[in-house]
C-alpha cells in the first residue's frame, strides 16, 4: 500500500471511501468541516533505536485536541528492541488518525500492544517492514467500544527479508453503535523463505447494532513459509453465560467477567511490569462503565 | 423439599416433558434413570432456568417458594445448584476468581456478609486437598484444556464451596474413569446432609454402586413410569428400559 499524503488542512487530500483501504472508515465525513490550526494536534517523528539498544516506550492520548494527526517512523537497529504500549482514551467526539511505520533490522525485535475506547473516528495504522533477516515482530491490541465509537486497526506487515516472525493477536469488544475495523495484510516477498507468520483477530458484538469489518489478508510470494490467519467474530456464548448464573451471578455480572476475560491475555502478555499494570488498571477502569448494561 | 407438579416443558417448541410429577424430600437422594431422549437432561436444565426450555404447564416449590419464577442466579442463591454433564470451559477466567465471584454474588442476593480473600482461600484450600485438586490447577481458566475428571472434580469442589440445599447431578459419571468416579462419588457423599437433598441423573446404575440413593425413578418420554426402592436400579440393568417405553407412549 502506498502511503498516500494527508493534510489534515486540505480537505481534497483526504482519502475516500473509494479508496480500497479506506472503505471502512470515512474520513471526508468525520472532517465535514475542515479544523482550525488551534484544534489540531500534529506530531511528526523519526525514532532511532540504536543497535542492541532495548527501549519501551509508554504513549497514551486523552486526545485534548479536536483532532490529532501523528506520523511516527521508527528505525530498530540491529539486534535492538522496541516495546511500544499504545493506550488510546480519548473523548468521544475526538477525530484522530495515527500512522507509524517501523523498519527492522537482522535480529532486531519489536513488539507494539495497542488498547482503544474508539472515538467518533479514530484509525491507528502500522506498517512494517522486515527489513533484516531473523526480525521478530508482535502487533497486539484490544478493543473496547461502546456508543457511536469508531476505531479503525490497520496493520501491514512486509516480510522482504528471510526468517521473520509476525505474531498477530487483536480482541475486539463492540457494542450500542459502534464500529470496529482490523484491516491486517502481511506481504511476504519473493526470496523471504523461512517467514513465520501469524495473524488472530477475535471480536465479539454484543448487542444488534454494534458492527466489526474485518479483513484480514496474507499474500505470499516465497515458497518456505508458514502463515496463518485465523478471524472469529459472533456473539458471546450463551451457553457459558447460562453456565455462570446457574452459580449464582446475575446476567450482568456474568456478561462482565466473561467479557473482560475475552480481552485480558493482550494485556497480560505485556512483559514489561509496570507497563502492563497500568493497562490493566486502565482496562479495569475501562470495564466499569463499559460492562455496564 | 423440591416438589415438582405435572411438569410440561418444551425446547424450540417441542414438548420433552409430559407431565413429570416428582417430591425430593430434604434428606434424600432421588435417582432419575431413563433411555437416551427421555428428558433427563432437559428436567435438570427446566429446573436451573436454561433459556429456550419454556415451561408450559405445572409448577415447581423449592422449599416452599415458586421455583420457576425466579431467575436463574436467583435459583442459585435460593441454593439450587446444577452440576452439567458437560462442564463449560470459561477461557481467561481463573477458576478462584470465578468461584470467588460466584460465592459473593449469591451472598450479596441473600443479603450475607461477602467472603473475606484470607477465609476464602483457606476454605479452598481445604475442599481442594480432599479432591486432591492443585491449587495451581485453581490458577488456570476454569476447565479449559482440564481433563473430564478434573471438570467433574471442579464441579464438586463448587458444590462444596458454594453449600447449595439442593444439588441436581446431571450424569455426574459421564467421562470419569473408575478412581475418578470414587473421588468424585465420596466429593458427593461428604456433602449428604439432613438438610440438603440431591437428584441424581444416570444412565447407569453404576453411578449408584457409589452414591447410594433413597428411591430411584425410572423417566421415559417425558414422565415418571416407575419409582422404587435402590433395588430398582439393579433391576433396570438386568431388564433395561424396553419393557417401559410401551407403558409411556
Amino acid at each position: 500500500m502506498s502511503l498516500t499524503a494527508l493534510d489534515i488542512f486540505d480537505p481534497s487530500s483526504y482519502p475516500t471511501r473509494r479508496d480500497e483501504e479506506w472503505k471502512y472508515s470515512d474520513l471526508s465525513r468525520a472532517l465535514r468541516v475542515v479544523p482550525q490550526a488551534d484544534d489540531v494536534h500534529r506530531l511528526s517523528d523519526r525514532i532511532v533505536i540504536a543497535a542492541g539498544e532495548t527501549v519501551v516506550r509508554f504513549e497514551t492520548s486523552t486526545g485534548e485536541a479536536a483532532v490529532t494527526h501523528e506520523d511516527l517512523h521508527f528505525a530498530v537497529g540491529e539486534g535492538a528492541r522496541l516495546t511500544r504500549v499504545v493506550i488510546l482514551d480519548e473523548p468521544e467526539d475526538a477525530v484522530s488518525i495515527r500512522r507509524s511505520t517501523v523498519e527492522t533490522a537482522p535480529g532486531s525485535v519489536f513488539k507494539q500492544y495497542v488498547f482503544s475506547t474508539g472515538a467518533r473516528f479514530q484509525r491507528f495504522e502500522t506498517h512494517v517492514t522486515h527489513a533484516g533477516h531473523g526480525a521478530e515482530v508482535e502487533m497486539n491490541g484490544a478493543y473496547l467500544l461502546k456508543d457511536k465509537r469508531h476505531f479503525d486497526l490497520t496493520t501491514r506487515v512486509n516480510h522482504a527479508e528471510i526468517n521473520g516472525i509476525t505474531n498477530q493477536m487483536i480482541k475486539g469488544l463492540v457494542k450500542d453503535q459502534a464500529t470496529g475495523v482490523f484491516q491486517g495484510r502481511i506481504y511476504v516477498e519473493r526470496g523471504a523463505d523461512g517467514t513465520d507468520a501469524r495473524m488472530r483477530h477475535q471480536a465479539l458484538i454484543l448487542n444488534d447494532g454494534a458492527h466489526v469489518r474485518a479483513k484480514p489478508e496474507l499474500e505470499i510470494y516465497a515458497d518456505d513459509v508458514q502463515c496463518a490467519h485465523g478471524n472469529t467474530i459472533g456473539a458471546l456464548d450463551e451457553s457459558a453465560l447460562f453456565f455462570c448464573q446457574t452459580r449464582g451471578m446475575d446476567e450482568p455480572t456474568a456478561r462482565a467477567l466473561l467479557t473482560h476475560a475475552f480481552v485480558m491475555p493482550v494485556a497480560e502478555a505485556i512483559e514489561d511490569e509496570a507497563l502492563r499494570a497500568k493497562v490493566l488498571e486502565f482496562l479495569e477502569r475501562e470495564a466499569e462503565t463499559y460492562h455496564a448494561l | 423439599m423440591l416438589s415438582i407438579q405435572n411438569l410440561t416443558a418444551a425446547v424450540d417448541a417441542k414438548t420433552i416433558l409430559k407431565g413429570l410429577t416428582l417430591e425430593v424430600p430434604a434428606g434424600e437422594v432421588h435417582a432419575i434413570m431413563g433411555p437416551n431422549g427421555a428428558g433427563k437432561s432437559t428436567l435438570g436444565y427446566a429446573l436451573a432456568g436454561r433459556p429456550n426450555y419454556d415451561i408450559t404447564g405445572g409448577s415447581v416449590t423449592f422449599n416452599g417458594e415458586d421455583l420457576l419464577d425466579k431467575e436463574v442466579h436467583e435459583r442459585a442463591a435460593a441454593g439450587l445448584y446444577l452440576s452439567f454433564q458437560y462442564p463449560l470451559e470459561i477461557p481467561g477466567v481463573p477458576a478462584l476468581t470465578f468461584l470467588r465471584t460466584a460465592l459473593n454474588s449469591q451472598k450479596k442476593l441473600r443479603g450475607e456478609a461477602e467472603v473475606t480473600a484470607p477465609e476464602f482461600l483457606k476454605k479452598v484450600r481445604e475442599v481442594a486437598k480432599s479432591l486432591r485438586i492443585d491449587m495451581d490447577m485453581l490458577k488456570r481458566p476454569l476447565n479449559v484444556g482440564f481433563s473430564g475428571g478434573e471438570k467433574k472434580r471442579m464441579e464438586v469442589l463448587q458444590m462444596a464451596m458454594l453449600e447449595p440445599k439442593f444439588l441436581i447431578l446431571d450424569e455426574t459419571d459421564s467421562g470419569l474413569d473408575i478412581d475418578a468416579l470414587k473421588v468424585v462419588s465420596d466429593g458427593v457423599n461428604a456433602l449428604r446432609a439432613p438438610d440438603r437433598g440431591m437428584l441424581v441423573i444416570t444412565h447407569y446404575q453404576r453411578l449408584l454402586d457409589h452414591i447410594k440413593p433413597d428411591q430411584v425413578h425410572v423417566l421415559v418420554a417425558g414422565k415418571i413410569v416407575r419409582s422404587g426402592g435402590p433395588e430398582l436400579a439393579l433391576e433396570l440393568e438386568a431388564h433395561g428400559y424396553d419393557q417401559y417405553l410401551g407403558v409411556a407412549a
